[in-house]
C-alpha cells in the first residue's frame, strides 16, 4: 500500500520519519482541541484496511450523521468490494477503491481516516496519513515496535493533525463513569491493592484463519507488503498468504497475545490508576501452539507507585481456555471491588463486609450504584469460619449504554476534529499505557524482573 | 408379529407434521425479526447523568426489510470457505427464509407431503454442508434430528390424513 517499496523499506520509512520528526517540538493534540477550528459538519473519511477490524469500526459508524465515506484501500481486492458493497447498499453512496495507501492519500480530499491494517503497518500509514494532511483513528497497538509508536506521536506533533488510538474503552461511558464518579469522587474501593484482569479466549477462537487461495494476493503483492519481515528463509507463497491471514502469530508482525488481547485492558490498569508501573515480572509459554512464534499464554505482574500507595497488577492472556469468567478488569480495593468489562453481563461492584454501609447505602439510594443481593453467609460442613471473610454484598452500575462498544470513541474522535472536544485517547497518552506492554513479552524470554527507567518509557 | 395400530400411526404422522411445520415455519419468519431498543436516562442525585447511562428495553419487530437470511457471523465464515462459490451462497442467503416459510405451510396443509418432506430434508441437509466445513460439530447433530424426525415422517406418511394435495 506504499509507493516505491522497492526502494523505500518500511523499517527505512520509520527511520526517516522519526530523524525528521525528531527536530520538530510539537504541542500534545489532547491539549489542542479546543485550538481546531470548527469544520463543517460533514467529514470526509477514507479507510485504511478493510478487514475484520474495519468492519467492526464501519459497524460503530453507521449511525454516526455527518460522515461523508469518500474512499477505501487494501490490498485485497474481495476486501475492498466487500466494504464498497456496504457503504453502497447503507448510504447509496459509491465510494472510490485504492490498491495503494499513497495514491489515495494524494488523490483523494479526506478530512480523516481510520487505519485497521496489520499493527507492523500501523506506524507508516498514520505517519503517512499525518503528513498528507489527515486526521487519524488507528487501532491499537499502536505499532509493533515502541520506534513505532514513538514515530506515530512524533508526527502527531508535527503535522498539528489528531491522532486518535483506538482503546475504546476511554469513551466507553460506562469505564468514564466507574472512574470518575465510584473511584475518584466516591472511592467506594478504598484504597486500591490489587488489580487483576484476564482475557481467557477459547481454543476453538484461536485457530488459524483460513481463505479461499483465489481471492489472496498473490506472493510478489505480499512481500512488497513486508508479510516476508523477520522470515529467515524464503517464503512460498502458501506460507505468505499464511502470514498475511494470521500475522498475530510473528513475532516481526505483531505483538502477540499479550498486545492484542491485553493491550485494552492493560491500558485501564494505567489509566484507573492514574499511574504508570515501575516495574514487570512475566511468564510465558508455547504450551498447545508449539509451532507459533508468540507464547499461547501469558501472566504478569505489574508494581506501581500510585497516589495512594502502592499496588500490584496481574493480567493473564489464554488462547486455549475461555472458561474463568471470560475478559474483565478487576480493582480490588480495601472498601470493595469493581469487577469492569466492555461486556455489561461480566460488570460487578462488590462492598467488603467492613466497609461503611451507609455511605454505601447513600450512594444506593441517589440513584450510583444498584444493590443486586445482600451476602448469603455459607453455612456448609466444607466451609471453615474462622479462616473465611464474610462474603461481600453485590452491587451493580445504574445504567449501560446500547450502542456498539466501538461508537462513542469514534463519536469522540469525530467531535474533536469538528473542535467540540478533546481526544480520550490521543497518541501520546495511548503511548503511555502502551509502552509497558511492549515489555512483557521480553520479561517472560528473560524471565527477569524489568525495573522501567524513562528509557523504557518516554513518549 | 407386532401389529401396527393405524389411529396411533396417523396421529403420530400429525404430530410429526405439526412439529416439523412449526419449525420451518418459525424458522423462516424468525429471519425477518430485528430488535429495536427502547432507553430511558438513568437520574442520578435528582438530575439527567451527564455520562449517557441509561437503561435499555429491547422491542422486537418483524419487516421485510429486516430479512437476514443466513446470521452474518456464519455468512462470513462460509465466504472464506473454498467449496462455498459466493454466488450460491448469495442466492442461499436469499431464498433460505421464504423456503422454510413455503415449505413448512406445505407441510402444516399437507400439500404433496412426501415431496414436501423430502425438500425440506435436502434443505436441512444443504445446511449440514454448510456447518460441516466451519466445524460447528453441535449444529450438525442438531441439524441431524431434525433429519431423522423427517425420515420417521416419511415413513408413515400412508397414515397421513388431512391433506390438501394428496398426491406426490
Amino acid at each position: 500500500m506504499m509507493p516505491n517499496l522497492s526502494s523505500l523499506s518500511r523499517r527505512d520509512f520509520i527511520a526517516k520519519s522519526a530523524i525528521g520528526t525528531g527536530l520538530a517540538i510539537g504541542v500534545p493534540s489532547i491539549l489542542r482541541a479546543e485550538d481546531l477550528p470548527k469544520t463543517k459538519d460533514l467529514i470526509r473519511v477514507g479507510f485504511i484496511g478493510c478487514g475484520k477490524q474495519h468492519e467492526v469500526l464501519f459497524n460503530a459508524m453507521v449511525n454516526i450523521p455527518g460522515i461523508q465515506y469518500v474512499a477505501a484501500c487494501d490490498i485485497m481486492k474481495e476486501r475492498l468490494g466487500r466494504t464498497y458493497g456496504s457503504i453502497y447498499k447503507r448510504f447509496d453512496t459509491k465510494i472510490k477503491r485504492y490498491y495503494e495507501v499513497a495514491d489515495m492519500l494524494e488523490k483523494e480530499s479526506l478530512d480523516a481516516v481510520f487505519i485497521s491494517t496489520p499493527d507492523f503497518w500501523h506506524s507508516p500509514h498514520t505517519i503517512m496519513a499525518l503528513e498528507a494532511g489527515c486526521h487519524v483513528y488507528c487501532e491499537k497497538m499502536m505499532s509493533n515496535t515502541l520506534e513505532g509508536a514513538r514515530a506515530m506521536v512524533t508526527a502527531m506533533d508535527r503535522t498539528g493533525k489528531l491522532c486518535q488510538i483506538g482503546h475504546q474503552r476511554r469513551s466507553n461511558p460506562r469505564y468514564q463513569y466507574v472512574l470518575n464518579e465510584l473511584l475518584n469522587h466516591h472511592k467506594v474501593c478504598g484504597q486500591i491493592i490489587n488489580v487483576n484482569g484476564q482475557w481467557n479466549r477459547a481454543l476453538s477462537s484461536s485457530q488459524d484463519i483460513v481463505s479461499k487461495p483465489s481471492i489472496l494476493p498473490r506472493a510478489e503483492i505480499l512481500k512488497r507488503y513486508g508479510f516476508n519481515s523477520g522470515a529467515e528463509n524464503k517464503l512460498n507463497e502458501e506460507q505468505l498468504r499464511h502470514r498475511f491471514l494470521n500475522w498475530r502469530f510473528y513475532t516481526s508482525l505483531s505483538g502477540g497475545p499479550i498486545s492484542d488481547l491485553g493491550a485494552h485492558q492493560i491500558d485501564i490498569f494505567n489509566w484507573y490508576l492514574g499511574a504508570r508501573p515501575t516495574s514487570v515480572m512475566a511468564s510465558g509459554g508455547r504450551s498447545f501452539f508449539k509451532d507459533r512464534e508468540h507464547f499461547d499464554n501469558v501472566m504478569c505482574v505489574f508494581d506501581y507507585d500510585t497516589p495512594q500507595g502502592n499496588a500490584r497488577a496481574f493480567y493473564q492472556v489464554l488462547t486455549t481456555t475461555s472458561a474463568g469468567g471470560g475478559y474483565y478488569e478487576s480493582f480490588m480495593g480495601t472498601d470493595g471491588t469493581i469487577e469492569i468489562s466492555e461486556r455489561e453481563a461480566y460488570t460487578n461492584i462488590y462492598k467488603e463486609s467492613g466497609a461503611d454501609s451507609s455511605k454505601w447505602d447513600d450512594l444506593v439510594n441517589r440513584g450510583y450504584l444498584n444493590k443486586e443481593a445482600n451476602s448469603v453467609t455459607r453455612t456448609s460442613s466444607d466451609v471453615v469460619a474462622s479462616y473465611e471473610s464474610a462474603p461481600p454484598d453485590k452491587y451493580t452500575l445504574p445504567g449501560g449504554f446500547n450502542k456498539p462498544p466501538h461508537q462513542p470513541h469514534v463519536e469522540n474522535f469525530l467531535e474533536s476534529i469538528r473542535g467540540n472536544t478533546k481526544l480520550t485517547c490521543d497518541a501520546r497518552h495511548a503511548l503511555q499505557s502502551e509502552a509497558p506492554i511492549y515489555w512483557v513479552n521480553a520479561a517472560a524470554e528473560s524471565k527477569e524482573t524489568i525495573r522501567f527507567t524513562d528509557e523504557h518509557l518516554h513518549t | 408379529m407386532y401389529k401396527y395400530d393405524p389411529l396411533g400411526l396417523t396421529l403420530g404422522m400429525i404430530l410429526l407434521r405439526v412439529w416439523l411445520a412449526l419449525r420451518a415455519i418459525l424458522t423462516g419468519v424468525e429471519k425477518y425479526a430485528a430488535s429495536s431498543v427502547n432507553s430511558s436516562e438513568i437520574i442520578i442525585d435528582g438530575t439527567v447523568n451527564a455520562y449517557g447511562l441509561s437503561e435499555s428495553t429491547y422491542i422486537k419487530s418483524y419487516s421485510l426489510d429486516n430479512y437476514n437470511g443466513v446470521p452474518s457471523s456464519l455468512y462470513d465464515k462460509f465466504l472464506n470457505e473454498p467449496l462455498i462459490p459466493n454466488s450460491l451462497l448469495y442466492l442461499f442467503n436469499t431464498i433460505l427464509g421464504p423456503s422454510f416459510i413455503i415449505l413448512g405451510i406445505a407441510l402444516l396443509i399437507g400439500f404433496a407431503t412426501r415431496s414436501t418432506l423430502f425438500l425440506m430434508g435436502i434443505l436441512y441437509a444443504s445446511l449440514t454442508f454448510g456447518l460441516i466445513l466451519i466445524k460447528q460439530d453441535s449444529g450438525v447433530a442438531w441439524l441431524g434430528i431434525h433429519i431423522l424426525l423427517i425420515v420417521a415422517a416419511l415413513t408413515l406418511v400412508n397414515y397421513n390424513r388431512f391433506e390438501v394435495l394428496k398426491k406426490w
